[in-house]
């Protein structure tokens, strides 16, 4: 489809220029063109969940490969994944149960499924649930064929089952399709109202005459903060200004424009002031599978700064900042240098750019990362839009939300099916 | 006020009594230290030699440097009928010998213990062959009658070498999944036992499968220009390692010494045959040489509950110079090395001594330390590479809940 191929590349381009700010835009619009790709992907009557799968996992490649950094496309892809082969599940356990009792009642005359092996509707059943769970000790001497071939089993089983039942298939093929962009309309709506039901678990967290620190501004603990205060909390915030971006400046400003009495410091200063707060609360760009954040530069030291005066070092994240990957060398894979003109004018110190050392390149370099990795033992409680979690519980959560077969996105050979 | 007591006065009687009543001086002999006292064991680790662990004998004959022709020739010295203990044929051997020998009983110890000699093979392999050839051999009819029979011989197995965490692992992996596949659909029983059987024979392959996805999933984890610590002789361990030199990173091994299996001798030898450049350091140099160690790699004899593991004697130690030095520490084991157990400290454990030699004779006052094995705690690990994928300590416990309940 020329059309969806020409969404799919301006939406690169889009990403390849990092055009789009932040993690939750970036979220919806993957969902949203991810949806797009699904209503538009015509599905054989078998294997449909095995070729809507190709489909996304075709564009998510494309998605992932144009910026990596940004973790939020990938998870989304996954979680679509995952959508897909949680309703094909659960429609093939649906459509089984129903064939069973038909099956029973043919059974007698029908003879001429002896050449397929006597599989009952239950082993069926099972095998397609057992290649959903992640591998576990249970699977483990079982015989787990590859993941998306229990879909063409599965449906060459009921193949065999009589041919009174294509009128049944047909319908099962709209339903597929219908009930995954139901639930991807659900996702986009999670991922839109994440910041609400974070900040709904305010009240729990802040308490009256309460000193809270955070840096740089995010929206979810603007809105977090602000629903306390709705609630007639009275609290102090301290807001470090985030340097280079200088975003603090700003959220400083909303703040007391909702009524807020704050104190705007420099990351300097964290370290002197932290002894006279109560809590740390921040926002994340990404949340790791071992529980680690990565988060916007500065926030390591935050962190230390609070375990080493314990205080609470609170991280609020929307669900589709989880993502299952295990960081390995995240201040390097999973960081952003952006331009160094933030810390710099280019005017004052050109002249220092420009001499060598011999080898010709300059003296001075400027290093602007964007994001820093918090290692999970400096975290003490994840608010997400489902409750407050242990950095030690989100693999629970990844393993609600993801399938392990996902993790490598990529396009499957083309097999002759 | 309540210090600890001085319970040693106390457990040295006890000591004294236990001693008057067996038999074992300390060896004195230097090479090959092992073998009288490893063929004894092999009867039954209960009789001569009342505490020695079976399977860390077996782990030292795996690492010892002594050929299998050489032990056939010291075995004819010393004036033993070569009885087949001492053969490594790997193929079908308790099954012909039964075949041939019907008067024979069928012990499944014995065939146990034809498997686990092989040092390719891990021990809960073993344990479910040996639990195979059960099947194979039973003249059961219904399912529950190879379920006890099972049960049988797994407690008989479990019984005998009290120390291997594999072994019972394995054991009551399988006899869970016989319990399960049961309860499923086959109606015929030979189908059923068929698949059984083959499901037990193919454990082996899933083993070296399970290598494999160890060895791939934790390649992230080893970047170039890295210098690894590794402890203890893990085949497991050697797969990451084989497999990063393969695939041309550049990275350095340094091994410690691993007295007294000498561990990391064999390991050298095996890495250097990689042409993976490595360093050998005796045990007390692991905080010597910590500060230029960028991560540090274990196997596991045993995953415990709480996420901690049990590991070849030095692993706690090893673990705790590296949490203080903030240096990662992580464990590549097995599923199926999960075990239900739950020890609060070290002595928690069933005693799993092995005889040390010193080279020299010591005097018989001196005691011997000779645990062979020590649990290291949960915090001092980072992250467990499993066939299930990566790990943190406290998902185990998860997975082990949902194995057995």
């Amino acid at each position: 489809m020329p059309d969806m191929q020409a969404l799919v590349n301006e939406f690169l381009v889009k990403l390849k220029k990092r055009k789009i700010e932040g993690s939750q835009a970036t979220a919806k619009q993957t969902a949203e063109l991810i949806r797009s790709v699904i209503s538009q992907q015509r599905v054989p009557y078998s294997n449909q969940a095995g070729a809507l799968m190709d489909a996304v996992n075709a564009v998510g490649e494309q998605l992932i490969a144009a910026n990596p950094v940004e973790l939020a496309v990938g998870n989304i892809v996954r979680r679509v994944l995952h959508i897909i082969r949680e309703e094909y599940l659960s429609l093939t356990t649906a459509a089984v149960a129903g064939l069973n009792l038909l099956s029973v009642s043919d059974d007698e005359d029908d003879t001429e499924h002896d050449d397929h092996p006597v599989l009952s509707a239950a082993a069926v059943a099972a095998a397609a649930r057992s290649t959903l769970r992640p591998p576990s000790l249970q699977t483990l001497l079982e015989d787990v064929p590859d993941a998306t071939a229990i879909p063409r089993t599965s449906s060459s089983g009921g193949d065999s089952e009589g041919k009174s039942k294509s009128a049944d298939k047909s319908s099962r093929t709209r339903k597929l399709k219908h009930d995954v962009i139901e639930a991807v309309n659900e996702l986009i709506q999670d991922i839109s109202t994440c910041h609400e039901q974070i900040a709904e678990q305010a009240v729990e967290h802040i308490h009256q005459n309460e000193v809270i620190l955070t840096l740089g501004s995010s929206r979810t603990v603007l809105e977090f903060l602000c629903a306390a205060k709705e609630k007639k909390r009275s609290f102090r915030v301290f807001v470090a200004e985030g340097a280079p971006r200088y975003q603090g400046h700003l959220l400083a400003k909303e703040l007391v424009s909702r009524g807020l009495q704050t104190t705007l410091i420099t990351d300097s200063a964290v370290f002197a002031m932290i002894s006279r707060v109560n809590m740390v609360i921040v926002g994340a760009h990404a949340v790791m599978a071992n529980g680690g954040v990565i988060a916007p530069v500065g926030l390591n030291m935050v962190a230390l700064a609070a375990q080493r005066h314990a205080v609470p070092f609170v991280v609020l994240a929307g669900s589709h900042k989880l993502c299952p990957l295990y960081p390995h060398n995240p201040e390097v894979l999973l960081n952003e240098l952006r331009s160094p003109s933030e810390l710099l004018d280019f005017g004052e110190f050109s002249e220092c750019m420009d001499f060598g050392s011999g080898t010709g390149s300059p003296l001075l370099h400027v290093v602007n990362p964007t994001f820093d990795y918090v290692p999970p033992k400096l975290v003490s409680l994840f608010i997400t839009d489902t409750g407050g979690h242990n950095p030690s519980y989100m693999y629970r959560l990844i393993a609600d939300y993801y399938s392990a077969d996902d993790l490598v996105v990529q396009r499957r050979p083309a097999t002759g099916s | 006020m309540w210090r600890r007591s001085a319970s040693f006065i106390l457990d040295n009687q006890q000591r004294r009594k236990d001693v008057a009543s067996s038999s074992k001086p300390e060896s004195i002999s230097l090479s090959p230290p092992q073998l009288s006292s490893m063929a004894d064991a092999f009867q039954n680790p209960n009789s001569s030699n009342p505490k020695n662990s079976a399977y860390y004998q077996t782990r030292a004959a795996h690492h010892g440097v002594v050929t299998s022709d050489w032990l056939a020739q010291a075995q004819a010295a010393v004036g033993r009928p070569p009885d087949d203990q001492a053969s490594s044929e790997p193929e079908v051997p308790a099954a012909a010998a039964a075949a041939s020998e019907p008067g024979r009983p069928f012990c499944v110890i014995d065939e146990f213990n034809n498997w686990r000699k092989q040092p390719d093979l891990a021990e809960a392999v073993a344990a479910i062959r040996a639990l195979a050839t059960v099947i194979r051999s039973s003249e059961a009819t219904t399912m529950m009658e190879l379920e006890i029979e099972l049960k049988k011989a797994s407690d008989s197995l479990k019984s005998w070498d009290t120390t291997s965490i594999s072994l019972t692992a394995g054991c009551d992996l399988f006899t869970r999944y016989v319990t399960r596949t049961s309860a499923l659909e086959y109606e015929d029983f030979n189908s059923a036992k068929s698949r059984l059987i083959e499901r037990a024979e193919k454990f082996g392959e899933i083993s070296y499968k399970a290598r494999r996805i160890i060895a791939m999933v934790s390649q992230d984890f080893i970047f170039d220009g890295c210098t690894i610590l590794v402890h203890g002789f893990s085949r497991v361990v050697l797969e990451v390692l084989k497999t990063a030199a393969q695939s041309k990173k550049l990275f350095r091994v340094f091994c410690t010494e691993g007295r007294p299996d000498r561990t990391g001798l064999r390991l050298s030898n095996e890495l250097a045959k990689l042409d993976v450049p490595v360093k050998l350091l005796i045990d007390s140099a692991v905080a010597y040489t910590m500060d230029e160690v960028d991560m540090v790699f274990v196997g596991a004899d045993g995953v415990v509950e709480s996420g901690g593991i049990i590991n070849m004697m030095g692993t706690y130690q090893i673990a705790l110079v590296a949490h203080s030095m903030n240096k990662p520490v992580y464990v590549a084991a097995e599923s199926y090395k999960f075990a239900r157990l739950y020890p609060l400290d070290q002595k928690d454990m069933a005693p799993a001594l092995r005889p040390i030699d010193f080279g020299v004779p010591i005097p018989s006052k001196v005691e011997v330390e000779r645990s062979a094995r020590d649990y290291t705690p949960p915090q001092y690990l980072t992250l467990l590479f499993t066939d299930l994928g990566v790990l943190t300590p406290s998902v185990v416990s998860d997975e082990l809940i949902q194995l057995y309940l």
